[in-house]
This record gives C-alpha cells, sequence and structure tokens, in this order.
C-alpha cells in the first residue's frame, strides 16, 4: 500500500492519466516499474533502441514498426504518459460496463485496436494499406524460399479477398471487415494488465 | 499485493451499481420469461441458505429471518386458510428460501399446501390473466426500482403476479448477494472475498501452467512441429501417424508383456527343465553362434521370445495363473483392442473433420495480418515460425491453384480413366506374374534342391523386389496426367500401392502355409513314433520290472524327440520378416537421404553441373512409401504377434527408434514437396488402410487358431485338440455349471443368427441414419455460404460509392463493353511488377484511373438516364439483382476466385 501510493506520487498528473486511459492505479505502478526497467539511463525517456533491448520485439518481422508506433513523428524519444497512453490500446476491453454515450471511443475498443493494427502496416499514413506495403510485410515476413511472383500473387490475393471497393488497397473499413471474425478483444490485450 | 486487491473490490462495487441497473432495464420480454421461471422454480425452493443481506432487502424480510421457525409453524395453517394476504405468502417463500436444509422437508409439505391452494386460485383466474398480462409488464416497468414489497394487490388478478415479480425480485438480490457478498461485507467477510479473489487468480495461472505442462507432455510434439513447420502439415501427418502407432503398440506390449511374459518368466518353470524349454543336442554346438542367433536359431528359437517356450500346464505359480487360457485371450485381444482403437480413432477423427467452420473467405487476409505470434521471444522459434508461415502460404497457393483450374473437363475425364486403365493394366500384369512365380516355386519346391540354380530358388523374393522398386515411380509417373490435387493424388497413390503390396503379402501367406502343412505332416509322423516308442517303454518296463508303477523314462530334456512345433517357426518368419524390413527401412534412409544429401552437398564444389539443382539433388520425403511401410509392418506384427510374443516388444523399439531416426533424416537430409500441400485434417485415410490390413491380418490368425491342430510338445496349447480348447476346459472346470449352460445356448445358431441378423439390420438403419444427416448437414452448408455470399454482394452493392457505375452496369446487357473494369480485373504482368517494385507512390495510379473511368462512365449513364434504377434505390436488393449487378464484370479470375464456393473436401 505504502510503496503504491509513494510511486504514484512520484508520477506528475496521474489521475488525469488513470481517467484517460481506464487503468487503476495498480497498473499504473505495474507500467512504472516497466518503464524504468526498460529506460536504463534514467533519462525518464525511452528511445527506440531500449525497445530494442526487448527480444520479443526483436524477432518480431515487424518490431521496429511496432516500436515505431510509440514514437509520433518527428520526436526521437517518449515519456511515460505517452507510454501508457499507446498500452492503452492493449487494454482488455471491460466486459459489465454500459456504453457510455457520452465518452464514445474508449481506447481499448475493438475499433481503436484494429485501428492501431491497421497503423502497423499503413506506413505512409495515407488510410490504405496499398499493395506495395503489403508487399514489404511479406518480404519480412516469409522466408528466401519464396519467390517474388509468389509473394506478389499473395499479396495480390491478400487485396484481392478484403478489397471491397476495387481501389487496389485496403482501406480501414476493408481491414475490419476482413477481421471480422478474428477475436481481436481477445488477441490484441495484455491479460496481465487486468 | 493488497493494494490491488483493493483495486478490484472497488471495481467490483462500482460494477455492482452499474449491474442491477442493467439487470432491470432489461425488456418486458427478459421479464416474462423469469417470471416463467419463477413459476417454476417455486415448485422446487432451493434451499441453500445465504446469510448475507440482500443489497435492496426490505426491513420485513430481515424481521422474517430472525423469528422464522414460528413463522413456519404459524403458516401451517394460515395455509389452509386460503385468502391469507398475499403479500405474506411472498414473504413466505423469501423466508422458504432462506430456510436450512433440516427444515427442508417440513417446508415442502407447506410448500406443497399452498401450491395446491395457488392451484385452485389459478383455475378460477385464468381467465382473467391473460388480460391483465399487459397491464402488469407496464406496470413492473414502471416500479422497476425493485421494492420488493410490492404494493397492495387491488385487484385479483393483479396479485398473483405481482407475487411472481416480488419473487423474482427478491430472487435477484439473492443471486446479487451470492455474487458479491464479500464486497459488500464487512471485516471477515470481506477479507474472505479478498482471499477469494486471490485464488481465483492462482487458480487461472496453474492452469494456465499446467496447460504449457500438458503439451510438453505429448511426447514428440515439438519434433512434430518442427517438422511441419518446415515440410508441411502432410508430412507431419506421417509422424502424427507414426506416433499413434507406437501409442497403440505401447498398449499391446503392455498386454503382451504383462499378461503372458511376465507370469511365464517370473512363475513357470526355467530353461532347460523340459525339452520344451531345452535347445536339442544337434543344435547346441552352434546355439550360441551369432549367425544362428541373428537368424533367431539356437537360444532365441528355445527362448520366451516364441510360442514353443510357453508350458502347457493349467495353472502356474502361486498365484494359480491360467497362463495357456490368458495366452489365448491375450492373443484374441490383441485383435479386439486394436479393432476397437482404430474405429474409435476414425470415428473421432471424422467427426472434427465434419465442421466447415473456416470458410474460404479471407484465408490469405487472415494469413497476412494475423498469423505472426508476437510472444515468440527465442531466435529458434522465431526461425520456426517464419518457416511455417511461408509453408502455409504455399500450401494455401496450392489450394488456390487447384480451386482455379478446370479448363477442359473432357481431356481430363479422358485421361483419368486412361490412367487408370494404365495402372489397373499394370496392377494386373503384376498381379499374374506374382501368381505365376509362386506357382513356378511351388513345382519346384517338389524338385531336387541342388539341380535348382540360385535364380530359381530365390524367385519369389526377386520378382516380389523388383516389383516393389518399379511400380510405385511407374505409378506416380502415371498419376501425372490426372492432374489431382495433391493431397487427392496422395491417396490414389496410397490405394495403388497398397494394392500391389497386398500380393506380396498373399505370396507371403501363401508359402507360410505350405511350410505349416508340410510342418504338420512331419510331426504327425514323430507324434505317432512318439506314442508308439512310450508304449513299448511302458510295455518293457512293467514287464521287465513287474510293476504298474512306472517311472516317467529318464532322458535328458535335450534329448528327447520332439515334433518340428509349426507355430514357432511362424513366429520366427515373422520376426524375420520385422527384422529384415527395419534393417531395409534404415539402410535406405542412410544410404538414399544421407549419402545422397552428403554427395550432392560436398561434392557440388567440384563438380561439372550443379549438383543440387540439377539431377541427384536432395531427396523428397516419400510419404506414401513410408505410411504404407508402417501398415503394412504393422500388419506383420498383428500376425505374428501370436505366435511370437516378443514381437511386439521388437515393434515398440523399432517405432521408437525410427521417430527419432526419421525425424532426424528429415531435417537434415531432405527438402520440402515442391508443392507443399495441406494433409487433411483428419488422416482417416491411413486409419482405413490400417483397418483393412487389420482386418487381413485378423484372417489367418483366427483360421490358424480355429482350425489347425496345436503342435503336441511344445506351446501354451500342446496336447489338446484345438487351441480354443482351452477356453472349453475352463469353463468346464473352473466355473460354475450354469455359466456352461448359458455358453452352450449362446452357441446355439438359432441364437447366433437372429443376433446376426439383428446386427445388419442395426448397421443398415444406422447407415441410413448417418446419410441422411449428412446430407443435412451439406445442406445447412450450402445455406451458409448462400447467406454469406448474399451478405458480401448486399455489403459490396451498399458501400459502392460509385453506385452510378452498377447503375451503368444493370444497364448494359453485354458487359465485354466495358473495357476498363476489364482492365483492371487482369492488369498485365508486367504492369503488376512495375508496381510492386516501385515507390509507393505508383500504388496510386489505378485509383487515379478509376476515377477516370468513373468520369467518363458520368457520361455515358447521362445518356441512358431514363432507364431504371432499382439497384440503386433499393441497395440492400435481393439476390438476384444484386448477383446480376455483379455478374460478369469481374472477369475471369475474380469471378472463379470469389464468386463460386470453392469445392469442399
Amino acid at each position: 500500500m505504502g510503496s503504491t501510493n509513494s510511486t504514484l506520487s512520484r508520477i506528475p498528473n496521474v489521475e488525469e492519466l488513470m481517467q484517460e486511459t481506464g487503468f487503476t492505479p495498480a497498473h499504473i505502478v505495474r507500467l512504472y516499474d516497466r518503464f524504468e526497467a526498460l529506460d536504463k539511463e534514467k533519462t525518464g525517456h525511452l528511445r527506440p533502441q531500449d525497445f530494442g533491448a526487448i527480444n520479443r520485439l526483436a524477432m518480431n518481422p515487424i518490431g521496429d514498426r511496432i516500436i515505431g508506433s510509440f514514437f509520433s513523428t518527428g520526436q526521437e524519444t517518449v515519456d511515460f504518459h505517452s507510454f501508457v497512453r499507446i498500452l492503452a490500446h492493449f487494454r482488455p476491453a471491460d466486459k459489465n460496463r454500459p456504453k457510455d454515450p457520452s465518452m464514445p471511443q474508449p481506447v481499448n475498443s475493438r475499433t481503436s485496436k484494429l485501428k492501431f493494427a491497421f497503423q502497423l502496416y499503413d506506413q505512409d499514413k495515407d488510410g490504405k494499406i496499398s499493395r506495395a506495403e503489403l508487399l514489404q510485410v511479406l518480404r519480412s515476413m516469409l522466408e528466401m524460399q519464396v519467390t517474388e511472383e509468389q509473394l506478389e500473387s499473395i499479396a495480390d490475393r491478400t487485396i484481392q479477398e478484403a478489397d471491397l471497393d476495387k481501389d487496389d488497397a485496403i482501406s480501414f473499413e476493408e481491414f475490419r471487415k476482413s477481421l471480422e471474425k478474428v477475436n481481436i478483444d481477445h488477441k490484441m490485450s495484455i491479460r496481465f494488465l487486468r | 499485493m493488497p493494494s490491488q486487491k483493493k483495486n478490484d473490490i472497488a471495481i467490483r462495487m462500482e460494477d455492482v451499481g452499474i449491474e442491477i441497473d442493467g439487470e432491470l432495464d432489461s425488456g418486458s420480454e427478459d421479464e416474462a420469461r423469469r417470471r416463467d421461471r419463477n413459476r417454476k422454480a417455486k415448485a422446487s425452493p432451493r434451499a441453500g441458505g445465504r446469510n448475507g443481506k440482500p443489497a435492496t432487502s426490505e426491513d420485513e424480510e430481515e424481521e422474517e429471518d430472525q423469528d422464522e421457525a414460528p413463522r413456519k409453524r404459524a403458516r401451517k395453517k394460515k395455509a389452509s386458510a386460503q385468502d391469507s394476504e398475499e403479500e405474506e405468502e411472498e414473504d413466505d417463500r423469501s423466508v422458504k428460501r432462506k430456510g436450512t436444509k433440516a427444515a427442508g422437508r417440513k417446508k415442502k409439505a407447506v410448500e406443497e399446501e399452498s401450491e395446491e391452494s395457488e392451484e385452485e386460485e389459478r383455475g378460477k383466474k385464468k381467465k382473467g390473466r391473460k388480460v391483465t398480462n399487459k397491464k402488469q409488464k407496464d406496470e413492473q416497468n414502471k416500479e422497476k426500482k425493485g421494492d420488493a414489497k410490492g404494493k397492495g394487490g387491488k385487484d385479483k388478478g393483479n396479485v398473483k403476479d405481482k407475487k411472481n415479480k416480488n419473487g423474482k425480485y427478491s430472487r435477484e438480490c439473492q443471486a446479487f448477494v451470492e455474487k458479491f457478498e464479500g464486497a459488500l461485507g464487512k471485516g471477515k467477510g470481506r477479507k474472505l472475498y479478498a482471499y477469494k479473489v486471490m485464488m481465483a487468480k492462482k487458480m487461472i495461472k496453474f492452469n494456465r501452467d499446467f496447460d504449457n505442462f500438458k503439451t510438453a507432455c505429448i511426447p514428440w510434439e515439438r519434433k512434430i512441429k518442427e517438422v511441419e513447420s518446415h515440410f508441411g502439415s502432410s508430412v507431419a501427418s506421417y509422424f502424427i501417424f507414426l506416433r499413434w502407432m507406437y501409442g497403440l503398440n505401447l498398449v499391446l506390449f503392455a498386454f503382451m508383456f504383462g499378461l503372458v511374459v511376465l507370469p511365464e518368466v517370473m512363475m513357470g518353470l526355467p530353461y532347460g527343465s523340459i525339452a520344451r524349454k531345452t535347445v536339442p543336442r544337434a543344435e547346441q554346438e552352434r546355439a550360441m553362434d551369432i549367425s544362428v542367433l541373428l537368424d533367431f536359431g539356437g537360444y532365441c528359437k528355445y527362448s520366451i521370445l516364441f510360442y514353443g517356450f510357453y508350458n502347457d500346464e493349467r495353472t502356474i505359480g502361486v498365484l494359480q495363473f491360467r497362463l495357456p487360457l490368458s495366452y489365448l485371450l491375450v492373443g484374441v485381444g490383441i485383435f479386439g483392442y486394436s479393432l476397437m482403437v482404430v474405429i474409435r480413432t476414425m470415428a473421432r477423427n471424422s467427426d472434427e473433420g465434419g465442421d466447415g467452420g473456416d470458410d474460404g473467405q479471407f484465408t490469405f487476409a487472415f494469413k497476412m495480418f494475423t498469423s505472426w505470434d508476437y510472444l515468440i521471444g527465442n531466435p529458434e522459434t522465431a526461425d520456426n515460425k517464419y518457416a511455417s508461415i511461408t509453408t502455409s502460404f504455399k500450401e494455401s497457393i496450392v489450394d488456390e491453384q487447384e480451386n482455379q483450374k478446370d479448363e477442359n473437363i473432357h481431356l481430363r475425364r479422358f485421361l483419368r480413366v486412361l490412367a487408370n486403365f494404365l495402372i489397373l493394366c499394370s496392377l494386373g500384369g503384376s498381379g499374374f506374374l506374382i501368381y505365376f512365380v509362386v506357382k513356378r516355386s511351388q513345382e519346384f519346391a517338389n524338385l531336387d534342391q541342388d539341380e535348382l540354380s540360385w535364380f530359381e530358388k530365390n524367385e519369389v523374393e526377386f520378382v516380389m523386389s523388383l516389383l516393389g522398386l518399379v511400380c510405385p515411380p511407374l505409378f506416380e509417373t502415371i498419376a501425372e496426367l490426372e492432374e489431382y490435387h495433391p493431397r487427392i493424388a496422395l491417396k490414389w497413390q496410397l490405394g495403388r500401392i497398397f494394392a500391389l503390396f497386398l500380393g506380396n503379402l498373399y505370396t507371403f501367406l501363401f508359402a507360410l502355409f505350405d511350410e505349416v502343412n508340410a510342418k504338420l505332416e512331419k510331426e504327425k509322423s514323430i507324434r505317432n513314433a512318439t506314442i508308439w516308442g512310450l508304449n513299448e517303454y511302458y510295455s518293457n518296463y512293467s514287464s521287465y520290472h513287474n510293476t504298474t508303477d512306472i517311472p516317467p523314462p529318464d532322458i535328458h530334456p535335450a534329448d528327447v524327440i520332439r515334433g518340428p512345433c509349426w507355430e514357432t517357426a511362424v513366429g520366427i518368419e515373422f520376426v524375420k520378416l520385422t527384422v529384415s524390413d527395419i534393417q531395409v527401412t534404415y539402410m535406405t534412409i542412410l544410404i538414399g537421404d544421407f549419402l545422397r544429401a552428403m554427395i550432392v552437398r560436398f561434392l557440388n564444389y567440384c563438380w561439372c553441373w550443379d549438383l543440387e539443382a540439377g539431377f541427384p539433388s536432395y531427396g523428397e520425403f516419400d510419404i506414401s512409401g513410408n505410411v504404407l511401410g508402417l501398415i503394412f509392418n504393422q500388419g506383420m506384427i498383428w500376425m505374428g504377434a501370436f505366435y511370437a510374443p516378443g514381437l511386439v516388444g521388437l515393434n515398440v523399439l523399432r517405432l521408437l527408434t525410427s521417430m527419432y531416426y526419421q525425424s532426424w533424416a528429415v531435417m537434415s537430409c531432405n527438402v520440402p514437396h515442391e508443392r507443399v500441400f495441406k494433409a487433411s485434417k483428419s488422416n482417416n485415410f491411413y486409419m482405413g488402410l490400417l483397418l483393412l490390413v487389420l482386418f487381413l491380418s485378423l484372417l489367418p490368425v483366427v483360421y490358424t487358431i480355429m482350425t489347425l491342430p496345436p503342435s503336441f510338445d511344445c506351446g501354451p496349447f500342446s496336447g489338446r485338440e484345438q487351441m480354443y480348447n482351452v477356453v472349453m476346459e475352463t469353463i468346464e472346470n473352473d466355473l460354475p455349471a450354469f455359466i456352461g449352460n448359458i455358453f452352450t445356448y449362446a452357441t446355439n445358431p438359432g441364437l447366433i443368427l437372429p443376433a446376426v441378423l439383428l446386427m445388419v439390420l442395426a448397421i443398415y438403419y444406422l447407415n441410413a441414419t448417418s446419410k441422411n444427416y449428412q446430407n443435412a448437414n451439406l445442406e445447412l452448408k450450402k445455406k451458409m455460404q448462400m447467406a454469406r455470399d448474399e451478405e458480401k454482394n448486399r455489403r459490396n452493392n451498399k458501400e459502392n460509392t460509385n453506385q452510378v457505375m452498377q447503375d451503368l452496369e444493370d444497364l448494359l446487357p453485354n458487359r465485354s463493353l466495358l473495357p476498363p473494369a476489364a482492365e483492371e480485373e487482369n492488369p498485365p504482368p508486367d504492369k503488376v511488377r512495375e508496381k510492386g517494385s516501385k515507390s509507393p507512390k505508383v500504388a496510386k495510379r489505378p485509383g487515379a484511373a478509376a476515377n477516370g473511368k468513373g468520369v467518363n462512365l458520368q457520361n455515358d449513364v447521362s445518356l441512358a438516364a431514363p432507364n431504371p434504377k432499382a439497384a440503386v434505390t433499393h441497395p440492400p436488393g435481393p439476390r438476384g439483382l444484386s448477383g446480376n449487378a455483379r455478374g460478369p464484370p469481374p472477369g475471369p479470375v475474380r469471378g472463379r476466385g470469389r464468386g463460386t464456393p470453392p469445392p469442399r473436401h
């Protein structure tokens, strides 16, 4: 109890943060510990290299994109508040909470989770996953044995499947439709945060 | 930690407040349902007492809690007085629920009484009720804030429902209290609750760990997954089958070892005590020679491994273990168990295969966006994951390719018929060849062995191995004509080679039966001679010593004249065959795969052409050959296990080593197939073949057990007319008489025939039902697919921003007049490549093109303005219409890929 309070008191604007992200104090404390562990040089900011130390991200074919998603454009570092805000995407959806119309989209809703995933693929931020972007991901995800031709046909096929308005790219809406059956709430949640 | 607990509680508290509202807000339909349930629940009141207080409880109820017992007594009288206040009754009920179990029975009596009275009431009010019902609901909605007491019922009809409603509220309260008891309570209850929450968390964690542990316990799961990720599910299916087989053999081994081998070793006579357990004098010199032992002669032949070693004493040891009976029952039980397991596995597999859960709608998108496992932090695992994603993509590509090709159906049909004809021809040819060779070898057997050349002696083996070498590749080549999906092609290949191998089996059994018959003849003469000799000895002894108390002849067990013991000979044949099969398999892997891979890999540095890409290259894993090898090997085990109990143990060793050996060989010296294909979910085809082999191997064994007389001087059944006489003996001697009677009746043909008839009828009936279900299933699947298509079409129509274009599509009868659409569907390959290789900016081009097209179309539309606009005004239009709208224009590629559902397997 005591440690919790003292940790909380070290974080500025903690109430606001909790309000915004829906995390409980215990979660915040936990995240803060994690943040400090990653922040080797104790600057209060994380740099991309710090994330690289997590080998789960290092192994990931789109790991650098995930790391990139923590940094808003033009910024080299991320502080604790934005760190928590990003991670709030991964909070499990609350089950028996009423839908409050005044707060339209909680950050951990299905849609915003999907949006987060979508942005990982949409590198140029034009709201569409283009064929070239798909190919990039495919190249990093598959082994060398696959020929370029096959890669292209996979990309074409993926677009063909998901593409509804035939603009040869996957918009967010189409992305959402194609992953309709996937249990995003389950997959994109970090259960330890509950 | 404590702080966290507190938070949890806090959350719960919040939830609580909300939940009450939420529940009460539910629609009137819900209410009605719940009321219904309440009515039912009334008949059987739960006695589960709760000590917590309902959150919205009113004072009265609490009071009642305290003076419960006197109240109850009082009520007995009251209940009979029918027109007690309704409120009272309601309270009554809640009290009842709170009562302890001890009071349960008494309460029941009360309940019955009151129920009766209610019944009467109901009868009276039945008519009035329906009318008032609606009113009720409205009222309920108004006063939903749960004053469980309710207002005093004014009109009679109302009262009734109010009672129910009140009951419902108090029930809700109760459920609520049950749920959040601790969070609401103070002191002890709260601590208990915190503890409960903590335990629940621990439990979840434990369950997860336990699941991990369970997965880790599945033998070779990691090995198989590794193979699967590099070679695809088809190769993995072989290893899964191998693992399954290993499990089966372990059980068989446990039976054999525990019930036959172990008792004989522990309690039976030791080696050298009687003739059958001793090496004969003539063979003793060479009994330990390695060459003899490798042929399973010498000490091997007279060991626990084979049938002949077992003694025919009815019971052995202090336990009075009936070894002969156990031997027979285990021999038959192995078949029974195997049959059961195979059939059960098949049934379960077909269950699993049946669900059409994943449709082929977004295969690639799914794989693309969701296949990576974000918890992978280990480079090796990551490598495997890369490989498996690649493989699964390849599998999907193959499936997709297969779905897309149907160019010339007539040519294909013709080719398939031709291929089958060719294969039938070669199968028939090889069958005749085998028959011919076997016939010839029988003729040779009658001739003098010295006159025959080496070739003539080994003709059968030579021809068999030649056929086994030539035919499978031949079949494979012919099968190229058919152009089946590789998965189906594998099945055909398996079936054809299976038919070929049956010939192998046939010749082997034929030769074996010849041998057995010869041995039986020989045995008959030896037996007669032995009996005659014994009689001579007895008569001589009695006349010489003038006594009837004759000791058995004093001959050393090694010198006793003995018969050929055909059972052991058969057992040795099977063991030899199994061992040679193991040798051949392992050598093939060593030379055909390992050595080849070595040569290709290292000689490639100094060779004139590229060995890796060119002629020898690396081997592929031969699924059909390996599966069939496994199946036939198992057939040998089933047939041989009765005559050589040690064979099962040998096979267990073989499977164990081959699991490691083969998975190593696959990973180190093979390359994946060119077209990796997805194995069917259930490997029921393998199982079907196995079942067939099981049946085929069951026949000869049962035949020998039922008809051939056992050897007179070896094995557990010696001295009996038939092997199954052991069972008869046991029934007569050891079981009470009536069981024998029952047995006699049961074996009466008059009973067996109707039983068989009944079974046939049952099979027929079940078959018919399952057919019906299958049809229904198919229908439903079709409907689901249709519904999906419809939804998709609707979505497309609705969300197509360019509605004008749609309109136009409706308008134009001939879609080929729409050049831009066609072009968009079929982008020329060079354009595609260009798009892929250039910067993402280029990717926007098609969009721009589409815009341009849109403009053009608009012009067209203005020309065709007065045409019907049905499709636009009714966006989610009926199927026919939307189908029409989306018909041909998507071009050939698209139309086939999406419109028609892919054929299901």
